[in-house]
């Protein structure tokens, strides 16, 4: 059994003053950060409008299989029969030839529609979060294809080593509620 | 109890222990051999797709471009999707074994490590102090040796900070005061930047330039060198560099020269239109392909081709950014050269009527080449290139059409004033001289407009116009006291600054397409045939050299340190000496 | 109606830098006539949700009030090393080591520097039970609660005991690690606890080589050398070192008191049981006298010196912060020293911002490193001044004890003690009390 010398002289009247301190201090720290109010955890997310598809978030996610995924918002995607998010700037034949698509692990698949329109969908277990996609859907076509983090693959680090490697700081906390952020539809 | 400890392993009981123990430490010694194994694959595995996957990527970046040269070669397409399909199976094989790897490397951990300790735990013995030592001598002597520890550790750390603190650091708060983001205006007027150099006056700021060579012998030419794509655009130097364009009606090229060499150190392609349902571009013979005169803020030199094409690189060549404003609606081709200012790289973009208002002044930033500003301009299409003037208080972008003179702020691209006063197809750029601004109206007339107006000046500040007609593709040039105009078919014309006054006139009998340039007291005048005339600039006119460069040239030269830059139909020369 | 295809070869736009729209969408939304095609919308997988973090912060108060009791009434090794196990196990290899009790200092520091960020319920809870419960009870959040101590727990076997000194110097790096997190979180720059966890990306079982590497090599160094992240690495452990030694309860090596047997001295693998001290002759008390005058002297020099140093190294920290970085990059660039663009330049001058701007944040931020810089040094100073004195200080001792800033209440020193087993004897014999 363990047990407190209890002579009351200088030193431990001295620790006791330093203990009680310690315990308020812990208190006021305690306060001080509860202050703000916080509903619910804060989670990573990428914001579309920063981001400049630069291919980081392929390689710098501590999961092997990224946690940043493309995304393909179908409203503000044209449908286009030449998509430049999914075909190589010079191809010249509109099909699935490996020369002809842009993404390094087919990961986005193409449907016919109706003429001359087409669906583009992205298969989350291919997808690597290259960006290449999002790059050439935002020089010539709508921007509807770009990159967020997929929560139900990401660990929610309390430091993102892609957050840190992102040279435009796209990437902030979000509260977890609203874990996304997508582009705005703006049709001309 | 130490002896007994002795005879542990004599006693059966220990016998079965110690055959536990072998085992133990059997395993734990395989689990280890299993564990660096497994470690060695991974490292392998990430080794691979680290440094074999970029090069498998580069290679496949490569027969991608290749395809594009020879779409119909259906044996370079099965490699490339033999080669891609291999990629992915890499890829995905990389993947799931890192994975895997991951498990196994922690299982064979976990084993070694729960049999390593059961050995040691079989190994353990009970606790033997030994004699006691000196106690106070050990117990000072350890806390001595700590103090010594601890200030040992505070010497390291003060050394350490004292030398990273002693580090040059850049001071932030000084550096926000003066705006540093491009060269000063200075040193852009100590190069030859863009069309017709510095403040695109024509005057050199360097007076050692030779006033003698001879093609036919080659003396006093440092060297000579072909220019790949031919093109009306003149030298622009920064430095050791020579930039050009040189286009066909299919390529669009920019080029880099060494000035002591003279050695093409670079050509940069412009992709621009590749193929499309629009008529190929046809341009009169007269303009060329590559009329507009490139431009270099000291980090970047940008082209602009009557594709409607910019294109920006480096120094070294890396191409920074390329983008296509749409083709310009011109009469006779687009052929406004560039004018930069800090970091921007002004266009005019003069099209159609101007009813049209299809006209605009454009700024681009050099290192994204995104638009910075960008101003509709009331007027027709025209061929002049905008200069950037300094009048004392403030920069500013001038620019002349049919029918307005305007005047910008070339850090907003609004407009400081605009005077009426141009009629007709306009090719002859403005310049500033004495808080004048100067502009032609071909076969018709000068003007001498002031610069300290706001808004439209038309009826304020025109100081005075000289209705003696006037060239219709040369530009002026001024030195303050007297305006130098030269007609095409070759008649040079002398004004007073002051009053617009004609002084003086003289038939050269050459023609002349090259605007005439401005060298300490004398006159460099090119003409079409390639020969430089020398003259004093003054109040007759006294010619005091005539070289002969043996090609025909179109393009205004280029000034700088003891050299001049002549770009002829076919080569580009550079008078001067070698040291 | 010419094909998509061929409009967009006619524009060939390449905009090589900056892959952003500016939200104006190129081509109109598709008009489906023939078929009845309904757009579809991206699903949007949610993340953990929160009562999961609340049973998190459930487990960890359970754990310290198990691992206090296994420790100070049970007194079992066993016990102890179940319940780390079963802590390696929740929050090292299910929880994949975050947010931990180490990191979340970092949380607390930058909520309190940076208004737009509120840390989280949990994570005030995981930097706050383990502080409160040391106060108390000791360092019960080491023995068997931390996933980090866990791990290295696991693997120690064959401890080599480290010598005093080597101990006092190496511990300094946990104090100025300390100092630095707190810098770095309170600017804002980064979480560096985070991004230099050595064994995290074990418990994630994937990561970055660097990382692995140095996990690595702690735990293998950890082998022979007890808890080496602990003891001279961890900066949570600072905090609960100088927390420990006001605690109310404490870890003792006999159950009762102590009969000088000896037989304790080499059983902590960390070092941390003191031994009775010996008598100080006359003139070795005369000697330590003065040289503690000379170190309380000393003290505000090095509190000065030290918070000189850590203004002074301004320059180096803010490069932590990524603005700075920046603003350094782009004056580098535009005064021709460096020609290569990097990406974080060249989408900066794409912004359109004033670099005038950047250099005035630049040096904001240099300004608080400076402000930092001088409490944090000083902080340093105080440290080492403190230490210097403590090793000058004689405390008369005389029963082996256990130390209570550095004892990790591992409980492997029980066994050790006579006293201990007579009590386990008692017990067994079903004497009840004891």
């Amino acid at each position: 059994m363990t047990q407190n010398d209890k002579t009351i002289n200088r030193r431990n009247f001295l620790r006791d003053g330093l203990w009680g301190g310690c315990l308020a201090t812990l208190g006021i720290v305690a306060g001080a950060s509860a202050r703000k109010k916080r509903n619910n955890d804060l989670v990573w997310q990428i914001d579309p409008y920063k981001c400049i598809a630069c291919d980081r978030c392929a390689t710098f996610c501590v999961l092997e299989d990224s946690a940043v995924k493309c995304v393909q918002l179908y409203e503000i995607c044209g449908y286009c029969d030449f998509c430049p998010g999914y075909f190589e700037l010079g191809a010249t034949v509109l099909d699935t030839g490996a020369e002809n698509e842009l993404c390094p692990t087919g990961a986005i698949k193409r449907t016919f529609i109706e003429d001359p329109y087409y669906e583009y969908d992205i298969d989350e277990a291919l997808c690597i979060g290259c960006a290449k996609c999002v790059k050439g859907c935002a020089a010539f076509g709508n921007g509807s294809l770009f990159l967020q983090v997929r929560h139900d693959r990401c660990l929610n680090c309390n430091e993102c080593s892609i957050a840190v490697a992102c040279p435009t700081g796209a990437f902030k906390r979000v509260p977890a509620d609203e874990p996304y952020l997508l582009k705005k539809v703006d049709h001309a | 109890m130490v002896a007994n400890s002795h005879n542990e392993n004599n006693s059966p009981q220990v016998q079965a222990t110690s055959s536990w123990y072998r085992c133990t430490v059997a395993t734990a010694v395989l689990s280890a051999v299993f564990s660096i194994v497994v470690c060695a694959f991974m490292l392998m595995n990430y080794g691979r797709s680290k440094m074999v996957g970029t090069a498998d990527e580069t290679v496949m970046l490569d027969l991608k471009s290749e395809i594009r040269n020879r779409p119909d070669d259906e044996q370079l397409l099965s490699q490339i999707r033999q080669f891609d399909l291999l990629l992915r199976q890499q890829r995905i094989r990389a993947v799931n074994r890192a994975r895997q790897g991951g498990y196994l490397l922690l299982a064979g951990v976990v084993v070694f490590i729960i049999s390593l300790r059961s050995a040691i735990a079989h190994k353990k013995r009970p606790p033997s102090p030994q004699p006691n030592a000196d106690q106070l001598k050990e117990q000072v002597g350890n806390a001595k040796f700590s103090r010594w520890a601890v200030t040992g550790g505070l010497a390291i750390l003060g050394l350490g900070s004292l030398f990273l603190a002693t580090r040059a650091e850049i001071d932030f708060a000084r550096a926000g005061a003066a705006d540093a983001s491009s060269y000063s205006m200075d040193e852009v007027a100590k190069n030859w930047a863009s069309f017709r150099g510095p403040n695109g006056a024509g005057i050199s700021t360097h007076t050692n330039v030779p006033s003698r060579w001879d093609g036919k012998t080659s003396e006093g030419i440092l060297w000579k060198t072909e220019i790949p794509l031919p093109g009306n655009n003149s030298p622009v130097v920064w430095g050791d560099r020579i930039f050009l364009s040189g286009a066909d009606p299919n390529n669009r090229q920019v080029y880099c020269f060494d000035t002591s060499t003279g050695k093409l150190l670079w050509k940069g392609d412009v992709l621009g239109l590749t193929k499309s349902d629009e008529e190929p571009l046809e341009m009169m013979e007269e303009t060329g392909y590559a009329s507009p005169t490139v431009a270099t803020d000291g980090r970047h030199v940008c082209a602009i081709f009557p594709t409607g094409d910019v294109v920006c690189f480096d120094f070294k060549g890396k191409k920074v950014w390329e983008i296509n404003l749409g083709r310009p609606d011109s009469a006779y081709g687009y052929a406004s050269s560039l004018a930069s200012y800090k970091n921007l790289f002004i266009i005019q973009y003069d099209q159609g009527g101007v009813e049209d208002e299809k006209s605009e002044l454009i700024a681009l930033d050099g290192f994204s080449g995104r638009v910075v500003w960008k101003t509709k301009r009331p007027v027709g299409n025209s061929w002049s290139s905008p200069i950037v003037a300094n009048t004392g208080e403030q920069f500013q972008i001038i620019t002349c059409a049919d029918p307005w003179v305007i005047a910008y702020n070339p850090n907003d691209g609004a407009e400081i004033w605009r005077a009426n006063c141009l009629s007709g197809d306009i090719a002859s750029s403005p310049i500033y001289t004495n808080g004048l601004v100067f502009v032609i109206e071909p076969y018709s007339k000068l003007v001498a407009i002031k610069t300290d107006g706001k808004g439209d000046v038309t009826k304020t500040h025109i100081a005075w116009v000289s209705e003696e007609g006037g060239p219709d593709i040369c530009s002026p040039l001024s030195n303050g006291e007297f305006i130098f105009m030269l007609a095409t078919e070759g008649l040079l014309e002398c004004y007073n600054v002051s009053d617009g006054k004609r002084l003086w006139e003289k038939d050269l009998e050459e023609y002349f397409l090259a605007s005439p340039s401005l060298v300490g007291k004398n006159l460099y005048l090119l003409s079409e045939k390639g020969n430089m005339f020398i003259a004093e600039a003054g109040t007759e006119y006294k010619q005091s050299a005539r070289c002969e460069m043996g090609e025909k040239c179109h393009a205004s030269p280029a000034f700088a340190d003891g050299r001049i830059y002549i770009r002829g139909i076919d080569n580009l020369y550079c008078i001067g000496s070698s040291n | 109606m010419r094909p998509l295809r061929n409009i967009l070869f006619g524009l060939a736009i390449s905009l090589f830098v900056t892959g952003m729209t500016t939200g104006v969408e190129r081509f109109p939304p598709p008009d489906f006539v023939e078929t009845d095609h309904v757009i579809p919308s991206p699903t949007s997988p949610g993340p953990r949700q929160d009562v999961y973090e609340y049973i998190d912060a459930l487990v960890l108060l359970a754990a310290l009030g198990l691992a206090t009791y296994l420790i100070l009434k049970k007194r079992s090794r066993r016990a102890i090393f179940a319940l780390t196990v079963f802590s390696l196990l929740y929050f090292g290899f299910w929880r994949k080591g975050c947010v931990c009790s180490i990191g979340a200092i970092q949380n607390i520091v930058f909520s309190i520097f940076d208004p737009d960020y509120a840390v989280p319920i949990v994570v005030v809870a995981f930097f706050l039970l383990p502080l409160v419960f040391t106060l108390f009870f000791g360092r019960a959040f080491c023995a068997a609660v931390c996933p980090l101590g866990a791990i290295q727990d696991m693997v120690l076997a064959r401890p080599v005991s480290v010598p005093d000194w080597a101990e006092s110097g190496l511990r300094l790096f946990a104090y100025v690690y300390l100092a630095l997190a707190v810098l770095f979180a309170a600017t804002g720059s980064a979480f560096v606890i985070c991004r230099y966890d050595p064994f995290i990306s074990i418990f994630r079982l994937s990561g970055s080589l660097n990382i692995l590497i140095l996990g690595g090599c702690l735990l293998l160094i950890g082998v022979f050398i007890g808890r080496p992240y602990c003891r001279f690495l961890c900066p949570y452990g600072v905090i609960l070192r100088q927390l420990s030694r006001l605690s109310k309860w404490r870890v003792t090596i006999t159950p009762d008191e102590c009969i000088q047997c000896r037989l304790c001295e080499d059983s902590c693998p960390f070092g941390a049981i003191k031994k009775p001290s010996a008598q100080w002759p006359e003139q070795e008390y005369h000697i330590a006298k003065k040289r503690l005058a000379f170190l309380l002297l000393l003290l505000p020099v090095l509190v000065f010196l030290g918070g000189w140093a850590g203004s002074g190294l301004k320059g180096v920290t803010s490069q932590a912060h990524e603005t700075v970085r920046l603003a350094k990059q782009i004056y580098l660039e535009d005064n021709g020293q460096i020609v290569e663009a990097t990406d974080a330049s060249t989408a900066f001058r794409a912004t359109g911002q004033q670099t005038k701007e950047l250099y005035e944040q630049a040096a904001n931020i240099r300004a608080r490193f400076e402000m930092g810089g001088w409490i944090l040094g000083g902080f340093i100073g105080l440290i080492i001044g403190l230490k210097l004195i403590g090793l000058s200080v004689w405390r008369r001792r005389t029963d082996y004890e256990a130390d209570r800033a550095g004892c990790l209440a591992c409980g492997r020193c029980y066994k050790y003690c006579p006293r201990e087993h007579v009590r386990l004897k008692k017990m067994k014999e079903g004497s009840g009390k004891w």
